[in-house]
């Protein structure tokens, strides 16, 4: 027995504990190296440096061929789009285009781009590269999933000489100086994308914006520098300070309840979708400055879906509406800092009618009363209304995204008053969602999107859309929807598009909740802080360090 | 024997959860649904013992009904892990051979699909839910049981006595039953407590990552999640049932100890 | 030693082999795919959508994409992200290594911690800290990972800055979320640790040590060779899981990592950075378990008499 246990301590002289601590000490050397070489190399120097928090890991960073907003957040800085939108008057000024018309009959327009403006890798900008682009969106092999989208009726381009341009469509479109403001529609030095493939272009953008790509490790960082030749922006680009910013770093903060923890701890200087009440929070922290931001498009809403009874009455439908109490919602999931959506349009996108808000006031006994008189009550006394001799349920479907799931569990409450039983289905994807709704497994289902266009609207509400999860076919909307597309005259389109929103919310095929309002939070240190027409994008040009 | 202190605690805990999770329904003071947006983030009060959520609802009354859905998620996750990684794990560490080498290879591979996988593919097949949740949960537990149990059963394997049953003839069958499990119950018993909180927690992991499903229902790790949102300015909504969870997944654990050394 | 490393690598190949189909069907019954994640919530046509699904191949029936997917990978080719073209070695290679310096970093406190609270509890000495370790251990078992990793951000970056913030660079980063990692797989490796050396302590050969007088230190040392030995696959199970598992943590604390590339990829349905993540994860799992077995049979006092 000894000569055994002599044998078997043999070359573990040390004892256990011995063996375990050298072990541990040999693991926490590793760990050591690698966590230093894991050091991404900063910028030696950085100047004056921001930390910029995205919310969301979108699928792709390219512009023309990635949909997300969340994209264009930091290459919004990096391109230059032909024209721009003033983020105050809303109005159309020049970006990399000087100026330009529209023909006569409405199917061509011709621009006259600027000179002297240089991309970041030295060449030079001209029709030609505008007319590289536009091949480039509308290549099939590209995929591109909003840019040409976007694009709609363009047929082609025509270059009248090295500095002018010439847009043909094939029927007029008054959304397409919009689509050019949108950074989908940026344009990226030809060499550069002539020096990619078609994917791999992403990691090595080259634009003409105020702003220039240095690295970008996906899923980790992107970073941009200045670009110190940039004098060709809009007029509302501010010029450059001392305080104005030399490098951005974009990083990823997908779980919101730490948004402000990061914000707090100095990480980050500027991050956007705060949680209501982390903004209630840092209301009182001098530290941080909370700027609430409109976002225009669709308000964020649920769809019903007009094929399933009894969501196929109209009045039915209509009832819903004035039942659900959107202020108690916006007050309870937002804090009240957004305002309540009241038609299919949120207040700030282009020809927004004002007389929705009065179409549907919060009236629960209007509400009891509708369903009632569509035979709708409540034989048994349980509580819940019976409808074909079964107790009224509707399926409510929804993602995660933007506190949906409190909006829903209270609308839930508030049906439950009008007999109504309501069943929450959470989904955890956009994927998910889409295959309920391939599989006409909803009842109310909510989706939006954004845009200053009004012609959003199209996307949503045309029959027969590839969005339009209402089932609404409505060809009344529809001729509206077409000839407002057409319709180059303001004061046309607005009455067109008066009469699509109200018609819209007549079919009462949309519940509208809230206009989306991002809550950005901003280092105190920063001023010069401004966004885009379209709302999510942060023009970095204008931030500065205070001094 | 000594009477362990821990087991009277642990007891004692259980039977109050336990009971408190039964009787749920005439010592909750408010509806565990209702909502009432206008008493949001309220602190503790007379009205509302243990305040109020988000929405309004009473935390008291949601933590009570919580328990059993955590209750019940966390037997049929026992039961879906245990039976079967208990089986492949004795089976594979006392047959040996082949049979090992199979078995291994099937829970090997098993383990190797995340759970994130495993899971989103079991709710496509069944919905989302808690009983999803807590099937997948189950079958990803499978393969770490069957691990620990085939290791103990290895080591045990090898002890003298054993020896001596086999070279007396002894049935294996017999040797496994009779001998084995028995030595190796502790083991077994406590990865089982184990086992029972990673199938709470990993439950609602699955949950804040989005795979829910009843999402007003009163479930502690539903709770847990949404009381990250305001865990600053109303810090009761998740402290309340964060507790819950704990004393439960404690009094699990020793339970399933102390019941190992008797 | 070699017929056991052939072996060996047979169950490799047939763990990888089965985990990645169980992988690809598991993916394509889920709802939707890639192209919902993209194209359609962008508003494109089903034309559009079709043409695009027919060009990656999408559109084929599944034996047939099986098939092909097999064949690509024999002759190497792992495959590119169906959402933005990039290789999958590429994906998974600038990825790997912050996984893996959170990974083996929490495993290291985990096994600290685990082994010395486990140890404590189980040989139930020094006497005082007996609770205080059983109760820790506990603690770890019983709260989210999500959970304790909040707190800990709030009580130790933002009111009391001892900690860089969430979203930092550099090596200190990898600390505070190891520290939770690590906490919390400490509690499983505790309990084993505590019942299996609890058990060893009351072994015969223990008893009669005693009896002979033998030298206290030696008696332990040989209780914890014996109990330790469970901790071994433990501790290994404990590694695969913490290489797969850092989903949440590399999420809420903004890190880099396979684990947040795994979330992203089953979110758009990007089945082959799924795919190659689940192989990787086979073949470390083969590997880890592999390492345990044999460290079990050098390390058992007991089985080395058989030589």
């Amino acid at each position: 027995m000894a000569n055994e246990r002599k044998r078997g301590r043999g070359p573990l002289r040390l004892g256990v504990l011995g063996v375990l601590l050298i072990g541990c000490l040999l693991l926490t050397a590793i760990v050591g190296a690698l966590a230093l070489g894991d050091d991404d190399d900063t910028t030696p120097d950085a100047g004056n440096m921001i930390v910029y928090g995205l919310t969301l890991n979108p699928s792709g960073f390219d512009p023309h061929i990635h949909q997300s907003s969340e994209l264009g957040i930091p290459f919004y800085s990096l391109y230059d789009t032909l024209v721009y939108r003033h983020p105050q008057t809303m109005e159309f000024v020049p970006g990399l285009a000087e100026r330009w018309e529209m023909a006569e009959d409405g199917l061509s327009w011709t621009f006259n781009l600027k000179q002297n403006v240089r991309f970041h890798d030295g060449t030079a900008f001209n029709a030609a590269a505008v007319a590289a682009n536009l091949d480039r969106i509308m290549d099939p092999d590209l995929g591109s999933q909003k840019a040409r989208v976007l694009l709609d009726a363009y047929t082609g381009y025509e270059i009248v000489d090295p500095y002018t341009i010439t847009l043909r469509l094939s029927q007029p479109y008054a959304p397409l100086l919009d689509v050019l403001s949108q950074v989908y529609l940026g344009i990226a030095s030809p060499a550069a994308l002539q020096a990619n493939t078609n994917n791999s272009y992403q990691w090595h953008q080259v634009g003409t914006g105020p702003y220039k790509l240095d690295e970008f490790v996906p899923g980790s960082f992107i970073r941009l520098v200045r670009n110190e030749e940039y004098d060709w922006g809009p007029v509302f680009y501010a010029p450059v300070t001392d305080g104005s910013l030399d490098t951005i770093e974009f990083r990823f903060y997908i779980d919101p309840a730490t948004r402000s923890l990061a914000l707090e701890s100095g990480e980050l200087q500027v991050v956007g979708e705060l949680l209501p009440t982390d903004a209630e929070l840092l209301a009182g922290n001098v530290e941080v400055t909370v700027y609430q931001v409109p976002v225009p498009g669709t308000p964020q809403q649920f769809f019903f879906n007009t094929r399933h009874a009894p969501l196929d009455n109209v009045t039915v439908r209509q009832a819903l509406i004035y039942g659900t109490n959107r202020t108690e919602i916006i007050d309870a999931v937002y804090q009240g800092r957004s305002p309540i959506a009241h038609g299919p349009l949120t207040s700030t996108v282009l020809h927004y009618d004002p007389e929705v808000e009065a179409m549907y006031p919060f009236d629960l006994d209007q509400a009891r009363a509708l369903l009632a008189s569509q035979g709708l009550q409540d034989l048994d006394n349980n509580g819940i209304l019976e409808f074909e001799g079964e107790p009224l349920e509707l399926t409510m479907v929804f993602s995660s995204w933007n506190q949906m799931p409190d909006v829903a569990q209270l609308i839930q409450s508030q049906w439950r008053e009008l007999g109504i039983d309501v069943e929450l289905i959470q989904v955890p994807d956009f994927p998910s969602l889409r295959q309920r709704v391939r599989d006409d497994d909803y009842d109310v289902i909510a989706f939006y999107d954004f845009s200053v266009e009004p012609s959003l609207l199209n996307r949503f509400y045309l029959s027969g859309a590839v969005n339009n999860w209402s089932g609404l076919s409505d060809p009344q909307l529809d001729q509206t929807l077409y000839e407002a597309m057409r319709q180059t005259d303001p004061a046309a389109r607005a009455t067109l598009y008066s009469a699509a929103q109200q018609r819209i919310m007549e079919q009462a095929v949309v519940l509208p909740i809230r206009e989306y309002v991002n809550l950005v939070g901003v280092s105190s240190d920063l001023d010069g802080v401004v966004f885009s027409a379209q709302g999510w994008w942060p023009l970095l040009r204008n931030f500065q360090y205070s001094g | 024997m000594r009477r362990n202190p821990r087991v009277a605690v642990a007891l004692a805990l259980g039977v109050l959860i336990a009971l408190l999770s039964v009787l749920a329904p005439l010592l909750a003071t408010h509806d565990p649904r209702a909502t009432s947006p206008q008493a949001q983030l309220q602190s503790p009060s007379r009205e509302h013992l243990l305040g109020t959520d988000l929405l309004g609802r009473d935390v008291y009354s949601r933590v009570l009904y919580g328990g059993r859905r955590t209750f019940g998620v966390a037997l049929l996750t026992a039961l879906i892990t245990l039976g079967p990684g208990l089986l492949i794990g004795a089976m594979a560490g006392f047959a040996g051979g082949w049979i090992d080498t199979l078995l291994m290879t099937l829970l090997d591979a098993l383990l190797a699909v995340p759970p994130l996988v495993l899971a989103l593919a079991l709710v496509t097949l069944l919905g989302s839910g808690s009983v999803q949740i807590a099937v997948a949960v189950g079958i990803a537990g499978i393969p770490p049981y069957g691990r620990v149990t085939r290791a103990a059963v290895l080591e045990a394997r090898s002890r003298p006595f054993v020896e001596a049953a086999r070279a007396i003839g002894a049935r294996p069958a017999g040797i496994l039953t009779r001998h084995i499990l028995p030595t190796i119950a502790p083991t077994l018993l406590a990865f089982a407590g184990v086992t029972l909180s990673w199938a709470i927690l990993n439950s609602a992991a699955l949950i804040f990552l989005g795979f829910g499903g009843d999402i007003s229902a009163p479930d502690w790790g539903v709770m847990l999640a949404d009381g990250r949102q305001a865990f600053r300015t109303a810090p009761w909504v998740a402290l309340a049932p964060g507790v819950a969870l704990s004393a439960t997944v404690l009094a699990i654990n020793w339970l399933a100890e102390s019941g190992a050394r008797d | 030693m070699l017929p056991f490393l052939a072996r060996r690598a047979v169950m490799a190949l047939a763990v990888v082999w089965l985990a990645a189909s169980a992988a690809f069907f598991a993916l394509r019954w889920a709802p939707g795919d890639a192209l919902d994640a993209t194209m359609a919530r962008a508003g494109a046509s089903e034309d559009q959508i079709a043409a695009q699904r027919a060009a990656l191949g999408l559109d084929q029936p599944l034996p047939v994409q099986y098939a092909r997917y097999w064949l690509d990978v024999a002759r190497g080719r792992w495959g590119v992200s169906l959402v933005n073209g990039q290789p999958v070695t590429e994906v998974i290679a600038q990825n790997v290594r912050p996984t893996l310096t959170l990974a083996l970093a929490a495993l290291g406190i985990a096994l600290a911690l685990g082994v010395s609270l486990g140890v404590i509890d189980g040989l139930e000495r020094p006497a005082g800290l007996r609770w205080a370790a059983g109760g820790l251990a506990a603690l770890a078992l019983a709260a989210p990972v999500y959970w304790t990793a909040t707190l800990a951000i709030y009580a130790l970056t933002v009111a009391v800055a001892l900690f860089p913030g969430v979203g930092a660079e550099g090596p200190r980063a990898v600390l505070l979320p190891a520290l939770v990692l690590g906490f919390h797989t400490a509690g499983s490796i505790a309990r084993v640790t505590a019942a299996s050396v609890r058990d060893a302590a009351r072994g015969d050969f223990v008893r009669t040590a005693r009896a002979k007088g033998l030298p206290d230190r030696d008696v332990v040392d040989h209780i914890l060779r014996v109990g330790l030995l469970p901790v071994v696959s433990v501790a290994a199970l404990q590694a695969g899981f913490l290489l797969g598992g850092t989903v949440i943590t590399e999420m809420i604390f903004v890190r880099r990592g396979l684990g947040q590339v795994l979330l992203t990829a089953v979110t758009n349905r990007d089945y082959p950075v799924v795919q190659g993540l689940v192989v990787l994860s086979a073949l470390v799992y083969t590997a880890l378990n592999a390492l345990a077995d044999v460290l079990y049979q050098r390390l058992d006092p007991r089985t080395r008499r058989e030589g």
